[in-house]
């Protein structure tokens, strides 16, 4: 190899490897650009859902209070027995909800029946909503001191228990180039113990399954509400699914919060 | 080695540009949310009737509650009221499913409008080219005037220029100085819609609802169609029968404490402490009300400036078209009604003279506008229709400046009260009325003036010497009188009748109501304002009844288009454009004031008593005032003065 061919292949190495670096840059940028939309494409497969605490598409921390514009006869008093106005009991399900006795639920240590994931967003109260981890979200709630935790990672489910096990799912909608992305929670909630979805004893089962949506929303007095859509899927004390909305408003510090154990009365 | 070079720039430029051009350069519509949509929400059920009296979990203030205490159900009985659709903060909670259509750009593929529809409803446009809201003086509607912009998954939609109604069914009223914000998010099937309505005539804060529809491509929206009647309900044979509740007469709320005992009586009046969960501390008697903080929110709306901008002070002549022949030009502080068309303008009232020469310039504008504006050249050749040889119009208006202004012909006067007098002279003088010998009380102005048309009590008023005010100048004053109940201008304006009624002993003993019959307007006069309660000059022969009988008047001659909605219009002397359903129910205020202080009479309260006792609170934030040469005090005497007089 003479010198100058030497040179010559020393400069095309050059030339090759400032193009290569040209062609990175230029799919990093795009690639990145890319991913801000959240990745998918049109007509084309969704990429790997972001998760965790460095993907959010909104922040939800911070306290939080419920605001009881609506179903204040079912969610401020505990409604009569039998009243399952607007539930979707079947008829199992109205035959379980019409033995409900507190004081057994009492005697028996269970208390928080009341107070599990299907139910625990409609009752009057506030959450306390932080980041356990990197890729936990908890939520604790004064009323019934109970603590939520939404995984965004693979975790094992565990026995059952009142607030079950709960996987976590950012939901991007598009927004402009370089504009901070957008859109809200979803969480599925399984291995659940059995509860009441009410606090008149309307029963779901170990089968429930628990499917909300959180949305954040400025208002335009610039007051954040958090709105809660819930669903709840029970094969075995359902007719069809039980879908409602709960509406809670942010709170500047912890003024309020005032934790209380669960109760049956 | 260039080549390898350009080749994988041009590699790599090939890759990235289609993932760059992924994103549009404004935010997309990211998921749709047109369909049928199913009422799925299982929560208390929001389409039945709800008890009466149940304000469970509304943050009324004092005047919500007693506005809601007071008007009965019955008020659907109502010829106006019968056919309305479901207000709007109920809409979405109503039976029977909702639809949503999307009206997009036929090359562009961008969405200019949604639609929304219910089954008791009209149409929902919600706007999404970024136009502005109308102004304060345009009409309220049931739908109201909505605009949309996507914030990332979130459809925000911004209504404004609502009319009044409920909450929801059974009673809790709303005023019509609310605005709607409501947030639309599809998951999955599921839609949430929640919705901010804020009326702080009403409520200590905004009231939050929120529910969710369930996607089902095979459900159908129902239109309900509806039947009108011209006879009022329980009111026998009196079709302006309004019914009402007397302050403290509605016992609903105690009927259903004693169904529902486990309910507090705090609660079920509604209350912005009853809605937090604070609450939970009085049910244990660990808390009274009255102690209670709550973190509650504030309103955005300054009701008082909402209100003040329907007839703005500002010096200004404002102009907004009505329908037909007919615009309103709102002229600081007070409304004219014009009629503008091929024979000239009629002007119904003439502002005060301060603001003379700017009305004068804006209907001369308008004139120009409507008839002197150069036409295109549709046809050019000596074949056009109409034309003889080349003398074509079309060529006269490439080559010609336009023609002046028509002249003002009419002027209304709907009373004598300045600001519908105080430009007489001065737009008199500029125009005039074509005749020889007049007509009617011909006076020394017939023929070189424009006609000045009132009822004879006007000029009896404006000629006869006053301690408030000197006799107008000759100019000024009306040259073609009448007496009778009604008057028909002696011929077409603008190719339409135009009638003017008497409205005895009103405002004064010489109000008018003018009807453009092609047009479907009214000029309503001092008889009807969206800003005020009506002046009632008792010196100069007014009475409560007498504004009451004109607003009915106003009523019998109006025709909604469709349930309360539209049709005819009516041109208040203050405010905003209004039709059937907002005369309805500035009608049914003044029925209720009247028949409140009728009973407060019956019982022996004295005038300082009626004013201390607060009986108007639920309308006084909405059409009183503290300050002003119209204070609620001097409605309430003048009121009570009527009533007790009459008694």
């Amino acid at each position: 190899m003479s010198g100058a061919n030497s040179s010559v292949t020393a400069h095309s190495h050059k030339v090759m490897r400032h193009a290569l670096a040209i062609l990175a840059i230029v799919l990093f940028v795009s690639m990145s650009a890319f991913a801000q939309r959240g990745g998918g494409g049109r007509g084309g497969p969704a990429g790997p859902p972001p998760t965790g605490r460095g993907a959010s598409a909104l922040d939800l921390t911070g306290y939080w209070v419920s605001v009881i514009n609506e179903d204040w006869r079912l969610r401020m008093i505990t409604p009569p027995k039998g009243q399952f106005d607007a539930l979707t009991l079947n008829a199992e399900g109205r035959r379980v909800g019409n033995t409900w006795d507190p004081d057994r639920d009492e005697k028996a240590g269970e208390q928080c029946k009341a107070y599990g994931a299907p139910a625990i967003m409609r009752l009057p109260g506030r959450l306390h909503i932080t980041w356990e981890n990197e890729n936990t979200l908890r939520i604790d709630t004064d009323t019934g001191t109970q603590t939520r935790l939404f995984h965004f990672d693979p975790t094992a489910a565990g026995q059952p228990t009142w607030q079950g096990h709960s996987v976590a799912g950012w939901q991007y909608g598009p927004s402009t180039r370089g504009a901070a992305r957008t859109g809200n929670l979803k969480v599925v909630t399984t291995n659940l113990r059995a509860g009441y979805v009410r606090r008149n004893g309307a029963p779901y089962s170990d089968k429930a399954v628990v499917t909300e949506y959180y949305d954040l929303n400025t208002m335009p007095n610039g007051d954040l509400w958090m709105t809660v859509t819930t669903r709840v899927d029970d094969p075995v004390y359902f007719s069809r699914p039980l879908i409602n909305t709960t509406d809670f408003k942010k709170l500047p510090d912890n003024t309020g919060w005032n934790p209380a154990p669960c109760t049956t009365k | 080695m260039h080549k390898v070079f350009s080749l994988l720039f041009v590699a790599g430029m090939l890759v990235s540009i289609p993932m760059l051009a992924q994103g549009p350069a404004r935010p997309a519509n990211p998921v749709d949310i047109a369909g049928e949509w199913r009422l799925e929400n299982n929560e208390e059920d929001t389409t039945a009737q709800p008890p009466l009296g149940d304000y469970l979990g509304i943050p009324f203030n004092d005047a919500g509650r007693m506005r809601s205490d007071t008007t009965p159900e019955s008020i659907w009985g109502t010829p106006e009221f019968e056919c309305r659709p479901h207000t709007f903060p109920h809409q979405w909670r109503g039976l029977g499913g909702a639809r949503i259509l999307k009206e997009q750009d036929p090359l562009t593929r961008e969405i200019k409008t949604y639609h929304i529809q219910f089954m008791r409803s009209l149409d929902y446009p919600v706007f999404m080219d970024g136009r502005s809201h109308p102004p304060a003086w345009a009409p309220h509607t049931w739908t109201g005037f909505s605009t949309g912009e996507w914030i990332g998954n979130t459809l925000k939609i911004t209504t404004t220029h609502l009319k009044d109604g409920y909450l929801k069914r059974g009673g809790p009223q709303t005023s019509d100085m609310y605005t709607m914000t409501t947030y639309i998010t599809r998951h999955d099937d599921i839609l949430t819609i929640i919705t901010w309505m804020d009326d702080p005539l009403y409520q200590d804060e905004p009231y939050v609802q929120s529910t969710t529809y369930y996607y089902d491509p095979a459900a159908t929206v129902n239109t309900e169609t509806c039947t009108g009647n011209a006879f009022a309900e329980n009111g026998g044979t009196d079709r302006h029968h309004v019914p009402v509740f007397l302050p403290g007469q509605n016992t609903a709320w105690k009927d259903l404490l004693k169904k529902e005992p486990g309910i507090p009586e705090a609660a079920v009046r509604g209350g912005v402490k009853t809605v937090y969960p604070e609450y939970k501390l009085t049910l244990n008697g660990s808390a009274s009300l009255a102690s209670l903080k709550v973190p509650s929110s504030r309103s955005t709306l300054d009701a008082a400036k909402k209100i003040a901008d329907q007839s703005p002070r500002d010096a200004q002549v404002h102009i907004l078209p009505v329908q037909g022949n007919i615009y309103m030009l709102v002229a600081d502080g007070t409304n004219l009604t014009v009629s503008v068309g091929p024979e000239g303008v009629l002007v119904v009232n003439t502002g005060t003279a301060e603001m003379s020469d700017k009305i004068l310039a804006a209907i001369k504008q308008l004139s120009s506008a409507v008839t002197a504006q150069p036409a295109t050249n549709n046809c050019a050749g000596a074949n056009c229709p109409g034309i003889w040889g080349w003398s074509s119009p079309y060529i006269d208006a490439i080559i010609s400046s336009p023609a002046p202004a028509k002249p003002i012909r009419y002027i209304v006067n709907t009373s004598a009260a300045a600001e519908h007098v105080g430009g007489n002279e001065k737009l008199a003088s500029s125009g005039f009325f074509p005749r020889v010998n007049g007509f009617g009380t011909a006076v020394e102005n017939v023929g070189r003036i424009a006609s000045i048309a009132a009822h004879e009590n006007v000029l009896n008023r404006m000629s006869a010497p006053d301690a408030k005010r000197p006799p107008a100048p000759a100019d000024a004053l009306p040259t073609d009188t009448y007496f009778d109940e009604f008057n028909k201008l002696p011929a077409f304006v603008n190719g339409e009748p135009v009638i003017l009624y008497y409205a005895p002993a009103a405002n004064t003993d010489g109000d008018s109501l003018v009807f453009f019959r092609r047009s479907d307007v009214i000029a309503a006069g001092n008889i009807y304002s969206t800003v005020s309660y009506p002046v009632i000059d008792l010196e100069r022969g007014g009475s409560v009844q007498g504004v009451i009988d004109g607003l009915n008047k106003i009523l019998d001659l109006a025709v909604a288009e469709y349930r309360g909605q539209g049709g005819t219009y009516i041109v208040p002397s203050r405010g905003r454009l209004s039709d059937t359903a907002d005369v309805a129910s500035y009608r049914n205020m003044m029925v209720a004031v009247r028949d409140r202080v009728k009973d407060s009479i019956a019982k022996g309260l004295t005038l300082e008593q009626v004013k201390a006792a607060k009986i108007t609170m639920d309308f006084d934030g909405r059409y009183g005032s503290t300050t002003g040469p119209w204070t609620t005090d001097m409605f309430i005497e003048a009121v009570y003065k009527s009533l007790k007089e009459k008694k």
